[in-house]
């Protein structure tokens, strides 16, 4: 029965460690769009939320720091495998996405904007 | 006479195997939860200084505002935007003809951001993005 328990016990503290890099516990509502394909998996995932809060992997960071975190967590990557997933809030202004899509860009990532299909 | 023999069935699995059920149970949704797939649209966007200043001017200019649209200069109107730079791509055969300079306001939403540059994917432009910054204007000395 002890074994059971180890088991279990195991498995919560490895939920508890993924949570951390996970983002599903931000508020944001995605755009719109037609011609959609399912993202491949990703190493990194930026999140600009309905507070205007930029997130990478989960964690909030500055704009500044985005293209260095990125680059580092792609490496020597091929060319695509290197996709970043965005999800951006759709009333999101300009002035805010627009450098971290210059951050990407920097950072050599694939862009992949997580968006919903378009509503007719 | 023989009674009829009872089949004894079993109606409750052993309180041992609750942990190792709870266990795989949890395993199952855990998978279940994980191997859901964002869906989403892929985007290549070459850095403005790759565009070579000599063609800048012959290119697609489309610059996206908060209510409307502007297609070299000209306002247009969301829902007329995909006819619009259709009829502006037609007949461009070279990539190089084909690359549109989108530059934004800076109150210019995203979900209107998104929806031109996929329609101009869509028409088989090449989007290029043309940031605040780099559109400033050198003043001659």
């Amino acid at each position: 029965m002890a074994m059971g328990d180890i088991a279990f016990n195991l498995l919560i503290f490895f939920v508890i460690l993924a949570r951390a890099q996970d983002d599903s516990h931000l508020k944001w509502e995605p755009a719109e769009a037609s011609n959609l394909e399912a993202s491949d998996h990703s190493r990194a995932s930026i999140v600009v939320d309905k507070e205007n809060d930029l997130y990478l992997n989960g964690q909030k960071i500055g704009v500044g720091q985005l293209a260095g975190e990125v680059e580092d967590l792609l490496g020597d990557l091929p060319a695509g495998e290197r996709t970043v997933l965005l999800k951006i809030h759709s009333e999101t202004l300009a002035q805010r996405f627009e450098p971290v899509l210059e951050a990407v860009s920097e950072a050599g990532g694939e862009l992949v904007h997580i968006v919903e299909p378009e509503s007719q | 006479m023989r009674a009829r023999r009872q089949s004894k069935l079993l109606v409750e699995s052993p309180s041992s195997a609750t942990g190792d059920i709870a266990f795989n149970l949890i395993v199952f949704f855990l998978v279940c939860a994980s191997i859901q797939p964002d869906a989403g649209r892929k985007q290549t966007i070459p850095k403005s200084e790759t565009v070579e200043k000599q063609e800048e001017n012959e290119n697609i200019k489309v610059e996206v505002r908060r209510t409307s649209v502007l297609v070299n200069g000209e306002v247009t109107a969301y829902n007329q935007f995909q006819d619009a730079i259709a009829r502006k791509l037609a007949g461009k055969t070279n990539q190089t003809e084909k690359i549109v300079v989108v530059t934004s306001q800076k109150d210019a939403p995203y979900k209107q951001w998104i929806l031109v540059t996929s329609q101009i994917e869509d028409a088989g432009g090449v989007v290029t993005v043309q940031m605040e910054e780099e559109r400033e204007v050198m003043l001659p000395q």
